[in-house]
């Protein structure tokens, strides 16, 4: 039987990009979704284990504003942010607003911890899953920061260090979003 | 078309998507200038500087950050048996402050930098040409982000040569008997 070259070559490329594409999804789990994807859209919910032991589920803030900031103790950058975060959670915790921080770390829970004290975190601080970051589009870079109405819907995300007046700006406009007051 | 030219077909396909794989998912702000296969004699220590390159807008941390949580710019070397590394010398990191923390200063490295190996094979070791392997630990930043600790691998080539001495050395002794 004569082989015709061309249907060889297709059969022979068609094989190799089923290959490639079957390695590939084994190999590395892609994001669920962009953080572009997520704008206007549910904030993906997350239970996780906090500095104190307990376990914190982003859902039970529905009806308050949430400030979900994914840091590191080894992010320069993230630290500038903390003492903003902190002075903003006194500020605007009466009217609604929850700060979340999301520590994507390698260290353990207790530095972490000991890390949060020492820059005077007054919010709660969960420790972050791969899985997690890969719900918010993959966290490429810290910090990363969400900002999620009170309805739970992600109004705006900032990827990297911005002014602390943007950030407030962002807390403002997730406290005026729709929503109802968290019930207990 | 032979078998063979279509196996070819298919292992081109794969090598270029995988290479497509690595530039998109694997981007490193630190590359490897790897050195010319250099001559070390066995027994004897050789220094051999290895060259790095942070990419521009980019800095990760020097080998001695000043503050305790900062991950900290290291080398591992995983040397063939009886090779022996006997020392990794770091440069000095540059003294920097950034816009996010202007009143801070940070020990970094930016653009090139050296990191200095001192080899020394083992006198077991036969002469040869030898891969050295391993990986360079780093965490990078630019002005307003930071990036995940990376691993960058690293490899280069040592030939093991005798010494001029060891040839000596190891000269047969002539027998008392010989010029009897």
């Amino acid at each position: 039987m004569k082989r015709d070259p061309i249907v060889l070559v297709v059969v022979a490329v068609v094989i190799s990009l089923m290959l490639v594409f079957g390695i590939q999804k084994t190999r590395h789990r892609p994001p669920q979704q962009t953080a572009e994807q997520l704008q206007g859209k549910p904030a993906p919910d997350f239970s996780l284990a906090a500095t104190d032991g307990k376990t914190v589920k982003l859902s039970n803030f529905r009806g308050k504003a949430v400030l979900l900031n994914f840091w590191a103790t080894w992010c320069e950058p993230c630290k500038v942010e903390m003492p903003w975060f902190v002075e903003l959670q006194t500020k605007y915790g009466p009217q609604g607003l929850q700060v979340l921080g999301v520590a994507m770390d390698d260290s353990s829970p207790k530095e972490i911890a000991e890390f949060a004290k020492k820059m005077g975190v007054n919010y709660p601080v969960v420790i972050g899953k791969e899985a997690v970051g890969d719900q918010y589009g993959g966290i490429p870079y810290l910090p990363s920061t969400f900002y999620i109405s009170r309805e739970g819907k992600v109004i705006d995300k900032i990827y990297g260090l911005v002014s602390r007046s943007e950030i407030e700006a962002d807390v403002r406009r997730a406290l005026a979003s729709p929503g109802q007051v968290a019930q207990k | 078309m032979s078998l063979r030219a279509v196996c070819l077909c298919v292992a081109l396909t794969l090598g270029l998507a995988s290479g497509d794989e690595l530039t998109a998912n694997r981007r490193q702000a630190v590359t490897f200038h790897a050195p010319e296969l250099s001559p070390v004699y066995r027994g004897a220590p050789s220094r051999i500087e290895l060259q790095f390159r942070v990419a521009s807008g980019f800095h990760i941390n020097s080998h001695q950050p000043k503050q305790e949580y900062l991950k900290k710019t290291e080398l591992k070397l995983d040397p063939p048996t009886d090779i022996v590394i006997e020392k990794v010398t770091y440069p000095q990191g540059q003294e920097q402050s950034f816009a996010f923390a202007p009143q801070e200063k940070l020990s970094v490295y930016s653009g090139d930098f050296l990191i200095g190996v001192v080899v020394r094979p083992l006198k077991s070791v036969l002469p040869a040409s030898y891969a050295v392997h391993g990986k360079l630990n780093y965490q990078a930043c630019d002005k307003a982000a930071c990036y995940p600790p990376r691993q960058l691998p690293v490899s280069f080539e040592i030939k093991v040569l005798k010494s001029a001495a060891e040839g000596k050395k190891h000269n047969p002794a002539q027998s008392p008997h010989a010029h009897t």
